[in-house]
């Protein structure tokens, strides 16, 4: 494991160059975020240890990172004062651009990973935006109304973004739908739905699952129906959007906190990584590569999945997450409040 | 609010929305029967009030000469008062109740506007012989669950004083009384006690023994005050039968308990049934009058309303048994809830079960292997009276109050019924 200090910085965000196996960005802030400067990382992997190649200081907190998919040198900072920031590590003095179009803290930005010429912003003002680098405003809103914790293009298709919200649902939107007064929403799933039950037996005591707050989700990279999202209630859910109204396909639980960021495996398609206010992290497996699963109780169809690993490296709130895309399948990086970015092998927390 | 607030605000919602099992919860692994049982969810069906009034002996005690519709009217307000509950707001009353000719549908429709609440409040009677007064609570809640209403009280009445007798069932058909198990439903209690004890082994000095803890129960429950939370005191008029004159009787107590009952005293009464027989008035439940309401909603109105919440309805079961076997009911409904919410008897701390007979209530018991400590504490119908169709609404009252006490939590509310059924349902208190 390797480890490096944002000193008086507490972590928000970790991505991994898609360009670069030895490249992290980190977005952090101080004051746990809830005031004061942010900061951006981009750190390399050297073999000397983690050493910061570069770093920017933002009027606000970085809440959330997403690097372009385009440039080797660009990335995109959420901030805390309601502004995407871009920055280019060629750029040592500041942004090289920046869009205020949300009244309030964005807590999550992603880069279309098809046409990669487009990004997009969610915020707690109830609305994601998408940009163009090349222009000075966002192109388009799309409402949510409801403080959208997450947003995600599919990597599937460069006109899909997707967002989970405090209002405890997955929306789908698709750009290629026409504009209309549902603002290209296609698909409003509810997280909390019912998991299948067998048999007509009415049991009051069955698992409930109020609505909760969504905090994360992610667009499985193989399967591209299939999006796994998590939050306040601890659970982590897989669901098929060719299915929206059959509720959730897998249900893991483990966690004993919010789930604050969950990421599928970009080399195994069952497998995933999450990072709670647990302060641990854990991979799963979906279960969607096991056959077929057994009972858990009585009345119940048996719900796929099981959680494979545990790091309990990190001494506060674990707040990002990410896999490294490239060599052996398994090396991830992690951020907590506690001030440090860890680099880790997941297979090392497996067991037997 | 400061920008940093909100912020602070937002992340402690994301912690404080966590049912977090890091916290020590109560009912030990998260994932057992029990835990689950004692989850709070908006949507649980709790009990706001619950309250009976005293029972009274049949033709001479306290509530001889009063109306069973006047008895209701006594817990209706009671229960109004207790709980400061907006009577508009009930939606629904169901009341359990045996004897009454055409089920006193219309007399309680009358208490209950009487009692205080407004034309809007709907009321039905039911009759599922001696577990109306649960079927009540039962109902409601599931007319609750189901959305058909928000707030609805469940309650049973019986006067025994004024109702029982021959009338109570219409002559059998030919077509009833040529079809064997048919027939069977008429056959009276006592003398199918009687044949079921023999059947089962249940002798005289299990049953007296089992007869005479009931009544040193009750008197123990009652010097200290355990029954004064659940009675609500009625005053009535009431004819002494030494003078003829009229009184006006405040009743806040049970009076069939009697003091210093023994195995040994009730050993010398004479069976009542069958002159072999083991069953006589001091081992099997008395005639009383009485009448018993609970408050039931959905926990988030509950919380809405700012109303005292006791205790939750988790779930129930009927089931059917020989006629002549009616008073195994319990042994046959218990399980069935058991299996319904995956619990055992384990998880359970107090047992409410009807005492009908002794016998029938110590054999249901036993076979279920129900330690003897957790069956009736305060004594049961043998000790202060079974009014048929208020009895298991009563319970409600007793079960909870007595596991609030205690601090414990799980309890069942059970009992035979005549024609050979069981009723059982679990609650949670909080």
């Amino acid at each position: 494991m390797m480890e490096f200090r944002t000193q008086g910085m507490n972590g928000y965000a970790v991505k991994y160059s898609p360009f670069f196996d030895s490249k992290i960005a980190v977005g952090a802030a101080a004051n746990f975020g809830l005031v004061g400067n942010g900061r951006v990382y981009v750190l390399n992997l050297t073999p000397r240890g983690i050493l910061a190649q570069q770093t920017w200081d933002t009027q606000d907190a970085v809440y959330d990172i997403a690097w372009s998919e385009k440039n080797e040198n660009q990335m995109i900072a959420a901030t805390g004062d309601g502004s995407v920031k871009l920055f280019d590590v060629s750029v040592p003095a500041g942004p090289v651009q920046q869009w205020h179009e949300h009244n309030r803290e964005v807590y999550a930005v992603t880069w279309n990973l098809q046409t990669k010429d487009t990004f997009a912003s969610s915020s707690w003002d109830g609305t994601i935006r998408v940009y163009s680098p090349e222009r000075p405003q966002a192109i388009l809103t799309l409402p949510t109304h409801s403080c959208t914790y997450s947003t995600q293009y599919s990597p599937h298709s460069p006109a899909v973004i997707s967002s989970v919200t405090s209002d405890s649902h997955l929306r789908i939107f698709d750009l290629r739908t026409p504009a209309s007064a549902s603002n290209h929403l296609v698909h409003l799933i509810p997280i909390h739905g019912q998991p299948p039950t067998q048999g007509p037996s009415y049991n009051p005591l069955r698992p409930r699952h109020p609505p909760s707050e969504a905090l994360t989700h992610d667009w499985n990279k193989y399967r591209d129906t299939v999006v796994a999202t998590a939050g306040v209630d601890q659970i982590i859910r897989t669901f098929d959007i060719r299915n929206p109204r059959s509720g959730p396909v897998a249900l893991l639980e483990g966690h004993k906190y919010a789930v604050r960021r969950i990421t599928w495996s970009p080399h195994l398609s069952d497998t995933l990584l999450s990072a709670s206010y647990d302060m641990t992290c854990r991979v799963w497996s979906d279960g969607s590569t096991m056959g077929h699963p057994t009972p858990q109780a009585p009345g119940q169809l048996p719900v796929p999945g099981r959680q494979l690993g545990e790091m309990g490296g990190h001494t506060e709130f674990v707040t990002g997450v990410d896999w490294c895309l490239f060599g052996a399948e398994g090396w991830c990086a992690s951020t907590a409040w506690d001030e440090r970015l860890l680099v880790w092998d997941v297979r090392a927390t497996m067991g037997p | 609010m400061s920008a940093a607030q909100k912020r602070l605000g937002q992340v402690s919602g994301h912690l404080a929305g966590s049912k977090s099992v890091i916290a020590p919860t109560e009912g030990g692994a998260a994932g057992s029967g029990r835990a689950k049982l004692l989850q709070k969810n908006p949507d649980d069906i709790v009990v706001t009030a619950c309250l009976r009034t005293p029972f009274t002996k049949g033709g001479k005690g306290g509530f001889k000469d009063t109306a069973a519709a006047d008895l209701l009217i006594g817990a209706f307000k009671a229960l109004l008062e207790r709980s400061k509950i907006d009577p508009a707001l009930v939606e629904d009353i169901a009341v359990g109740s045996v004897l009454p000719p055409g089920g006193g549908a219309t007399e309680f429709r009358a208490a209950a506007l009487a009692a205080g609440f407004p034309v809007s409040a709907a009321v039905r009677s039911l009759n599922r012989q001696c577990s109306s007064g649960l079927q009540a609570c039962v109902d409601i809640a599931n007319q609750i669950s189901a959305g058909m209403i928000e707030v609805g009280v469940g309650a049973g009445v019986e006067s025994m004083s004024l109702q029982y007798g021959p009338g109570a069932v219409t002559e059998f058909s030919e077509l009833l009384e040529s079809h064997p198990e048919a027939a069977n439903c008429k056959v009276p209690m006592g003398v199918l006690s009687e044949k079921m004890a023999k059947d089962r082994n249940v002798s005289r000095d299990v049953q007296d023994a089992f007869a005479a803890s009931s009544y040193q129960k009750a008197q123990k429950a009652q010097e200290t005050g355990l029954f004064d939370e659940e009675i609500a005191p009625l005053t009535v008029k009431w004819e002494d039968p030494k003078t003829d004159e009229v009184k006006t009787i405040t009743v806040s107590k049970d009076d069939g308990i009697r003091p210093g009952v023994t195995a040994e005293s009730l050993a010398k009464i004479k069976p009542a049934f069958a002159k072999d027989g083991s069953i006589h008035g001091g081992n099997a439940s008395q005639i009383s009058d009485g009448a018993a309401a609970v408050l039931l909603m959905k926990r988030s109105t509950a919380e809405k309303l700012g109303q005292q919440i006791l205790g939750k309805y988790v779930a129930a079961s009927v089931a059917g048994v020989a006629p002549l076997l009616m008073g195994i009911g319990p042994w046959a409904a218990i399980p069935k809830v058991f299996e319904k919410i995956g619990i055992n008897k384990d998880d359970v701390d107090i047992f409410e079960i009807n005492e009908a007979f002794a016998s029938q209530c110590v054999w249901c018991a036993n076979e279920l292997g129900i330690d003897q400590k957790k069956i009736n504490p305060k004594g049961g119908a043998i000790a202060f009276g079974h009014p048929l169709g208020c009895t298991g609404a009563r319970q409600v009252s007793t079960l909870l109050y007595e596991l609030r006490r205690r601090g414990e939590k799980v309890g069942v509310t059970s009992m035979c019924v005549g024609t050979g059924m069981g009723m059982a349902a679990v609650w949670v208190a909080e």
